[in-house]
């Protein structure tokens, strides 16, 4: 997602993105990013919390307009309700992602991950 | 940082993150700044979590499962008053369910028509778009896609972008 608001930025479109791994997303550098504590599949917040979400988007909203320069980052005040295993656990009954079930087959492909030399096609 | 990036992950995950967040060099950081006050400003999203309209073409699951370092990296524009109703999503890192009975979880395009009615914004772009996050190969992502993104933006004359992830 950084690198694409990195494209936008550059492009002339001012830009603010929301990160849940805001470590991450800052260390690709990035105009403004604001940080939040939630679960992923869920970054605005809960279904039908219509308050929540629309607290977070207006305060990812007020970065774009307070952000002076580059590399901005405000972490925003807002506490999950669940704890990360019970966040977890609303999901458990899904399957793995490819990757993961492939790397389950074949763990000796794990260190490809780790660094980024992602291959070609393998499985 | 007093926020840890990374409570909701896995020990797995995080480790890779980790590793990914530790390699990565800024560099030069572009800025716009805002050419007007925000609440003149037409304001586009795009969300990562992968959502397609069912009029529309999917993001290519198939691809990922015959390669699973492979992620489709197109976009999708998602026109504004598309709800839950219309559309799926095609991330298979994340849970859907969530943004699939409340898109505004996902790509909060009600609640930006409240803000700009509410005078936070001027107005909510015609169209928003939608991105599938996982792409360990960003080289289509950086040189196709997000050009064109810019270019549909540009041509709604979106003032301002809000990226959300997923």
């Amino acid at each position: 997602m950084g690198l694409v608001q990195r494209v936008l930025e550059a492009s002339g479109i001012p830009t603010v993105a929301l990160s849940l791994i805001p470590d991450l997303t800052r260390a690709v550098g990035v105009p403004r990013l604001a940080g939040i504590s939630y679960p992923f599949g869920q970054p605005l917040g809960k279904p039908h919390d219509l308050d929540g979400q629309r607290a977070v988007l207006r305060a990812m909203l007020e970065v774009l307009a307070s952000a002076s320069g580059p590399d901005t980052y405000v972490e925003l005040p807002f506490t999950w309700p669940e704890s990360p295993a019970q966040a977890r656990n609303a999901s458990k009954d899904l399957p793995p992602a490819p990757i993961v079930e492939l790397l389950r087959r074949k763990p000796w492909l794990l260190p490809a991950l780790y660094s980024g030399r992602i291959p070609k096609a393998e499985r | 940082m007093a926020l840890d990036s990374y409570r909701f992950l896995d020990f797995a995950s995080r480790q890779i993150m980790k590793a990914w967040a530790a390699r990565r060099e800024p560099g030069v950081i572009p800025f716009t700044p805002l050419a007007k006050p925000l609440d003149e400003c037409t304001v586009a999203l795009l969300s990562t979590a992968g959502v397609a309209r069912n009029d529309d073409r999917p993001f290519d699951q198939e691809g990922e499962r015959r390669n699973p370092w492979w992620g489709d990296p197109s976009f999708r524009m998602i026109a504004l008053g598309t709800t839950e109703e219309d559309v799926r999503l095609y991330h298979m890192h994340i849970d859907p369910r969530f943004g699939e009975s409340d898109l505004d979880v996902v790509l909060p395009m009600r609640r930006l028509t409240e803000l700009a009615r509410a005078g936070v914004v001027g107005a909510p772009a015609p169209t928003h778009y939608s991105i599938m996050g996982y792409i360990l190969e960003p080289t289509e992502l950086v040189e196709t896609t997000a050009p064109a993104l810019a270019e549909h933006m540009h041509a709604e004359r979106v003032d301002a972008a809000a990226l959300v992830p997923a």
